[in-house]
């Protein structure tokens, strides 16, 4: 019987011949990952040095720090955060990438997506480096024995496989695809396990939305989410790579635990209404609703393909007043691209307020919303308090359901206006 | 067995509250609005005020907490469960569980226990204990068994070691030991 790709990466990463899903192991991560953040970063700098004695790291290659949230600071205690993160590194000579954008995204621009490779940060939506046919697995404050070992202790996944075949019809982006997955397997379907994507389709997608579906893999229970790269993936992840690796693929009679088959062409725009990830609806159900804010943006959206949805929405057009549309580029290189295309200028002329890019607008430290206020979001999330206060409401959707909703000041349709 | 040699934290006392709903997403607990509330006095005062007022007031040392589908799911945050702590709660037991709260209660050191089936098994207030070594979860009130899923071992570790520091500690401990058993020279040690 043959392996998944998750079961190759681990049993490269654990040094074993070979590994089965529910095996007990300790895997040597390529690559851990982190961006600085209070009761993360600070605490593993903190307990390296005074609970282990690590005074530095001894690879600092296979290490990599990011500054996206509070960038830019509002508060002093936030500068001393960056400033301690800055020394750290510099003192480890570990690589930090600071105001390059997001860092899901970033570390797929600067080669932590490696095909092939283990990597672990604490959040999960690195599970998007999963697009490159990397295994990329948030581990929460677990990511530490990274920090202070070389290996990491985890259990062999098992693998649901997705098969994606058909091709989406316009309006309908990767973020319904998603979300339907939700809805069709369930909030708990993944659950400890990792979800593999393949089919007739995949090769055919962009890899923006290939991101955008495995870097939320975590709402359907996922463990990550990873792809068996194709020539389109390695022709952007190797000329990048960070380390020499043969990319690895699933045997076509490896073992999944199910197997499931989603026909691209049938799906509609959905909204996924506060407040959990776990309930999807059509978009035609909700058409009408009020809304005060729209945010394009975070590590799941915001990339070119979602900026040109936007724009192509609202171009001419314009943003009814009392909205406020933030639309923030996933990364620096992403939002130079947005420019020298004319993005950038249609979306301001429309009126969208458009920012560098910053985790701050997705979960509420920057453009707060009040009680009783109520967005559209590519946000990664909906919980309540999410982006503000706990009694304002977020309704996740495609870029270009918030680009139509911010004209019309409710939440709108968006095919009319392609 | 279970979870073999490792002397796993005593789970006995009376079932504190049953959560039906699947898909729970624990920052309910204490309500979103107190979720950055650092003092744990506060935060047990707080929690279950939507579900049970008087909540703090019955709970006893060593009692359980016990959940549906997809416990945790959502964005969970630590302050609901150190806050049960806090109020003497021991363990939380589930149909199943979301792995990003698996996760961060286990790296507490917070005992959870995935069990099929435990809606059914138990009433409010039953008495019931987790038996490691056999694998079930018994009863005592109704006089019943049920078996539960085995904890990954590391999971299982890091409970029995009290949390995620100190099973580190001890990893690193053996770790060390093991690498100066592999390294002593011959001629050392034929002195």
């Amino acid at each position: 019987m043959g392996y998944t790709i998750t079961e190759k990466i681990l049993a490269r990463a654990a040094g074993l011949p070979a590994v089965r899903a529910g095996q007990d192991i300790k895997a040597k991560p390529d690559f851990v990952l982190a961006y600085d953040f209070p009761g993360y970063t600070d605490v593993y700098f903190k307990t390296m040095k005074e609970d282990f004695g690590i005074e530095r790291v001894a690879e600092p290659e296979r290490f990599g720090i990011f500054i996206d949230h509070m960038v830019p600071t509002a508060t002093a205690k936030e500068e001393e955060l960056h400033i301690n993160t800055r020394n750290w590194c510099a003192e480890n000579d570990v690589p930090l990438f600071e105001r390059h954008g997001i860092g899901h995204q970033v570390a797929a621009e600067v080669g932590y997506a490696t095909p092939g490779a283990f990597v672990v940060h604490f959040d999960g939506h690195v599970s998007q480096l999963g697009t490159f046919g990397t295994l990329a697995i948030g581990l929460r404050r677990n990511v530490m024995e990274a920090f202070v070992s070389d290996t990491v202790s985890i259990r062999v996944p098992d693998t649901v496989r997705v098969n994606l075949r058909g091709s989406l019809r316009p309006g309908v982006m990767a973020r319904d695809v998603f979300h339907h997955l939700v809805r069709r397997l369930g909030p708990s379907s993944c659950r400890f396990q990792v979800l593999e994507l393949g089919g007739p389709s995949v090769a055919a997608m962009s890899t923006e939305g290939l991101q955008t579906i495995t870097g939320l893999a975590m709402f359907t229970g996922a463990l990550t989410a990873i792809v068996n790269p194709d020539p389109v993936r390695l022709d952007y992840a190797l000329p990048r790579a960070r380390k020499k690796l043969e990319p690895v693929s699933s045997d076509p009679d490896a073992q999944y635990s199910a197997v499931h088959d989603i026909d691209l062409s049938d799906l509609e725009p959905i909204v996924v209404v506060p407040p959990t990830p776990a309930d999807t609806r059509d978009l035609t159900e909700f058409l009408g609703l009020e809304i005060n804010a729209g945010y394009l943006g975070s590590c799941a959206s915001g990339r070119l393909e979602d900026l040109r949805a936007a724009a192509k929405v609202l171009d001419g057009r314009r943003v009814k007043t009392g909205v406020s549309l933030h639309i923030v580029p996933t990364s620096q290189e992403l939002m130079a691209a947005a420019a020298r295309e004319g993005l950038v200028s249609t979306l301001v002329e429309a009126g969208a307020f458009v920012s560098s890019p910053s985790c701050d607008y997705c979960f509420g430290r920057i453009a707060t919303m009040t009680a009783g206020q109520r967005a559209v979001s590519t946000g990664t999330l909906n919980v309540r308090g999410r982006m503000g206060s706990p009694d304002s409401e977020i309704y996740l959707c495609n870029a270009a359901v918030v680009a139509a909703s911010a004209i019309e000041g409710r939440i709108a349709d968006p095919r009319p206006y392609l | 067995m279970a979870q073999p040699n490792l002397k796993m934290p005593v789970m006995r006392g009376r079932v504190a509250f049953i959560f039906d709903e699947v898909n729970f997403d624990v920052d309910q607990i204490v309500g979103v609005k107190n979720i950055k509330i650092t003092d744990v006095d506060e935060l047990a005062q707080l929690a279950m005020q939507a579900y049970d007022p008087d909540f703090a007031k019955s709970v006893r040392p060593g009692d359980l907490l016990v959940g549906a589908d997809n416990f945790g799911y959502g964005h969970p945050h630590y302050p609901p469960m150190k806050a049960m702590r806090h109020l003497g709660v021991t363990g939380v037991i589930a149909e199943s569980f979301s792995p990003g709260y698996w996760r961060g209660e286990v790296s507490m050191g917070f005992p959870q226990v995935s069990c099929p089936g435990i809606l059914g098994f138990v009433r409010r207030w039953d008495e019931i204990e987790v038996d490691w070594e056999a694998g079930v979860v018994r009863n005592h009130t109704q006089g019943t068994e049920i078996p539960f899923e085995p904890l990954p071992q590391a999971d299982a570790e890091m409970i029995e070691a009290g949390g995620l520091v100190p099973f580190l500690k001890r990893q690193a401990a053996q770790q060390r030991e093991q690498k100066e058993h592999a390294h002593v020279p011959s001629d050392f040690r034929a002195i």
